[in-house]
């Protein structure tokens, strides 16, 4: 709401529910609506509708939910309709543990819905970060477009902790269009790849499609258009990646050992590696709080300083070829891997330093 | 590190995630940081529950319970799922109608849900009279603090009722010392 | 006949419809009944699924949203709730609206939100290639059903009487100055109002189970019209199955019209639904 989120679609399901039994008291007076919708799709749907009518909007779910928005994020993908969409992981396939933890849908985030298109995905480990990050997913939504996603899990989802909220937070609103109403071209890009967005009842008149559409926004079946509209679906968000990333590194300066983490993962890595130095053990800490665009440059460069790239993950193994995609050849990777709907501890860590750190000195 | 790890562990209906939030808010209202988590079942009544509580002086890494310092049982499934996981130098209160293995010395028992019973008719308050048995067993976090806390998170209704149940907590441990 | 074609987008045209199909007339009558009503050209929001029906939207000059298969009504709620000074219009077909999108129309029906509905039922896939739809009658031969469709169809507009809707009417293709008349009369109505529109798809309904062109189509449909005062009946008209049942109508007109809470959603001032 700090973001200036006005509308909410929903669908209860566990452990995501809370987020929409507090927006529902939160959102009629601040001159929002909310709305409980009959399922995940029409959530979405209802969602992106708003968002076309000038709103900012937002949904929340939870892995089997959020499986059933992956038909409308290609659509918001493809129209370039600005949305936030919460998933809060819990244990999967199907209706898994429902009530308990897991980072079983960081490629379901990235790669869901079908066809190519572009995914933010943003992953906070703390209250406070899930608020951060959900105000920069509504100006990264607003700026590029695009559909976001915040992803965390059960554990971050349910965790009351002491927050510092910042008095006020910088707002990014979508571009308004400058033509006249007999020139508007709805799907026409500016130099950074996206067009300007008109509302429906703003004035302008403009057809909003799924299908490849050209600058009028109509459908096209010209190879070169919809060619051309792929490629800026995808370059208006690589190529300004850099402006997306974001990385936390902890301990990483003399580091020969290093843990990649992320969400409530990162901060069990984290307590591991305060306990691990406290020891003498030279350990650090990366924990990408953009997941996707994947933070590639980062990770090869802890590749190219530790030793040991330890890889961890509450899911059986979903991150591990992405990293060493990216890191390549230049350092020895550790899974360590947990999928039972219990986290992964700091003490679990600790021992995974330890046998690494062992197996260091023995080589 | 000032950090303690303590986990409220009993049955769905007793009050043990509300009793969690209470003592964060409590130590947070000391002054400190504090985490809550929950972990529960699909029932809202009965099965089992759980918070875990970490209270530390400075920022909070992992929010849930690692090496739990403090370990309060309130049922019989919650001893025989968490006792065994408990390490030589954590302390355990554990409520009196529970079985227990009476070779663990530093088990204390107390009869948290008789009194919470007595006091309100049911097992709603048996949290907070837990959190009762805490305060004087560990002043963890100061008794004031336990009682604005449990103040502001119960119903205005209940909340009378509640802070009976709290002084009741902490009267078991007065009479059994 | 008034002129429509300032609503509509020339610059779009040819359309993809086939030679026969009745849902330029459909559209043609809308555009009428957004004429008669002097509606603000650009505070109509026409809101579409996917189909053959739903292309109707590209080629009308409003804001104009062509979703995904079955959602339209989903789509239109959140439109709706965000600005509600917009005239919301969805267009959707059987397939569409009854089958992958059935819950979502029943939904929109139960809540009574402010739009308006048009159903143009031609009980047939026409975009896909002519697959059987949960519309077509008893055995019907569809691209799925090529010894004839042996499941009983919907009768949309019993469907959305019983989840709720506040307006539902029924208007055939054949008759167009009443379905204009209708359709000023639904866009009119506070709350969900429903149209069925029957219409025909000669490319595959009438071509794999022999019911001539577009014209037979359409004039066979008008001469089963039997008009509000007939008992509701059974919408077989595939003339080679032998029906158990006396000779089938098609009851037309407004079937249902009453008053009642507006949704708007869960919103600040108090109107939490009404």
């Amino acid at each position: 709401m700090a973001a200036g989120c006005t509308f909410f679609g929903g669908y209860p399901i566990t452990p995501s529910s809370g987020i929409a039994e507090q927006m529902v008291r939160s959102l009629p007076g601040a001159g929002g609506v909310f709305v409980q919708m009959e399922d995940e799709i029409a959530s979405l749907a209802a969602v992106i509708g708003a968002s076309l009518a000038g709103s900012k909007a937002m949904t929340a779910t939870s892995g089997p939910g959020f499986s059933l928005m992956q038909e409308h994020i290609g659509y918001a993908a493809m129209a370039e309709v600005p949305c936030v969409i919460v998933n809060v992981m819990r244990g999967g396939p199907s209706t898994g543990l429902p009530t308990s933890p897991s980072q079983g849908d960081v490629m379901q985030a990235r790669w869901g819905t079908h066809g190519d298109h572009p995914a933010i995905v943003l992953a906070p480990s703390s209250v406070g970060e899930v608020y951060d990050l959900t105000v920069k997913a509504f100006n990264l939504a607003e700026r590029f477009r695009t559909p976001v996603i915040v992803l965390y899990d059960e554990i971050v989802g349910h965790t009351r902790e002491s927050v510092t909220l910042s008095p006020s937070v910088e707002v990014v609103d979508r571009v308004a269009p400058d033509a006249g109403l007999q020139n508007f071209l709805p799907k026409a890009a500016q130099a950074n790849g996206v067009p300007p967005m008109s509302g429906f009842g703003d004035g302008y008149r403009f057809h909003v499609t799924g299908l490849a559409h050209d600058e009028r926004g109509f459908p096209t079946e010209d190879a070169e258009v919809a060619g051309d509209l792929i490629t800026r679906l995808h370059t208006k968000v690589e190529d300004h990646a850099d402006e997306i990333t974001d990385v936390e590194t902890f301990m990483m300066d003399d580091a020969d050992i290093a843990i990649f983490a992320i969400g409530i993962v990162g901060r069990s890595a984290r307590e591991a590696v305060g306990q691990a130095r406290a020891a003498g053990a030279k350990v650090g800490l990366i924990r990408p709080v953009t997941l996707w665009p994947f933070p590639s440059a980062e990770v090869a460069a802890v590749a190219e300083q530790v030793d040991t790239l330890i890889v961890a993950e509450m899911n059986l193994g979903q991150m591990i070829g992405e990293v060493e995609r990216a890191a390549g050849q230049r350092t020895h990777i550790v899974s360590h891997l947990r999928a039972d709907g219990e986290p992964i501890t700091p003490s679990a860590l600790l021992d995974v330093i330890e046998s690494s750190s062992r197996s260091e000195e023995g080589s | 590190m000032g950090r303690s790890e303590i986990r409220i562990a009993g049955a769905g209906g007793q009050g043990v995630v509300t009793a969690g939030r209470i003592l964060a808010e409590a130590a947070i209202l000391c002054g400190r940081q504090a985490t809550h988590s929950q972990v529960y079942g699909p029932q809202s009544r009965g099965g089992a529950s759980r918070s875990d509580i970490v209270i530390a002086t400075e920022q909070i890494g992992f929010p849930l319970a690692d090496r739990v310092d403090l370990l309060i049982v309130l049922s019989g499934e919650a001893y025989e799922k968490y006792e065994p996981e408990l390490g030589d130098d954590s302390r355990l209160i554990v409520d009196s109608g529970c079985t227990t293995d009476s070779s663990n010395n530093t088990t204390a028992l107390f009869p948290v849900v008789e009194t919470a019973r007595s006091i309100s008719g049911g097992l709603l308050a048996t949290g907070v009279v837990a959190l009762g048995v805490l305060q004087r067993f560990t002043e963890v976090v100061e008794a004031d603090a336990l009682r604005s806390a449990v103040a502001r998170r119960v119903p205005p209704k209940h909340r009378d009722m509640n802070l009976k149940a709290l002084e009741a907590g902490m009267d078991l441990v007065c009479v059994a010392s | 006949m008034n002129d429509v074609k300032k609503y509509l987008r020339e610059w779009a045209m040819p359309h993809v419809l086939c030679p026969g199909c009745a849902h330029g007339i459909v559209l043609r009558s809308f555009l009428e009944a957004v004429d008669q009503l002097q509606l603000a050209q650009d505070q109509v929001a026409m809101v579409a699924g996917i189909g053959c029906s739903s292309r109707l939207a590209g080629y009308a000059d409003f804001c104009t949203l062509h979703g995904t298969h079955g959602r339209a009504p989903a789509f239109a709620t959140g439109l709706k709730l965000a600005r509600p000074e917009l005239d919301v219009v969805v267009v959707t077909g059987d397939g569409d609206g009854l089958a992958i999108g059935g819950n979502h129309l029943i939904h929109a029906a139960r809540r009574n939100i402010d739009i308006t509905v048009l159903l143009l039922n031609n009980s047939i896939y026409g975009m896909t290639g002519g697959q059987v739809a949960p519309t077509s009658p008893e055995g019907t031969v569809a691209s799925t059903t090529p010894s004839g469709n042996t499941e009983p169809p919907f009768d949309p507009c019993q469907l959305l009487l019983g989840a709720g809707a506040s307006y539902v009417a029924r208007v055939l293709a054949a008759t167009p100055t009443e379905m204009t008349k209708v359709m000023a009369d639904a866009i009119l109505h506070p709350g969900f109002a429903f149209i069925e529109v029957v219409a025909d798809c000669p490319e595959y309904f009438g071509r794999y189970n022999k019911a001539g062109g577009g014209a037979e189509m359409l004039t066979q449909l008008a001469g089963r019209d039997t008009g509000v005062a007939v008992q509701l009946a059974d919408k077989r008209f595939v003339n080679h199955i032998p029906s158990s049942e006396t000779a089938p109508g098609l009851q037309t007109g407004v079937l249902r019209r009453e008053t009642r809470p507006v949704f708007s959603g869960v919103r600040g001032g108090g109107d939490h639904g009404a």
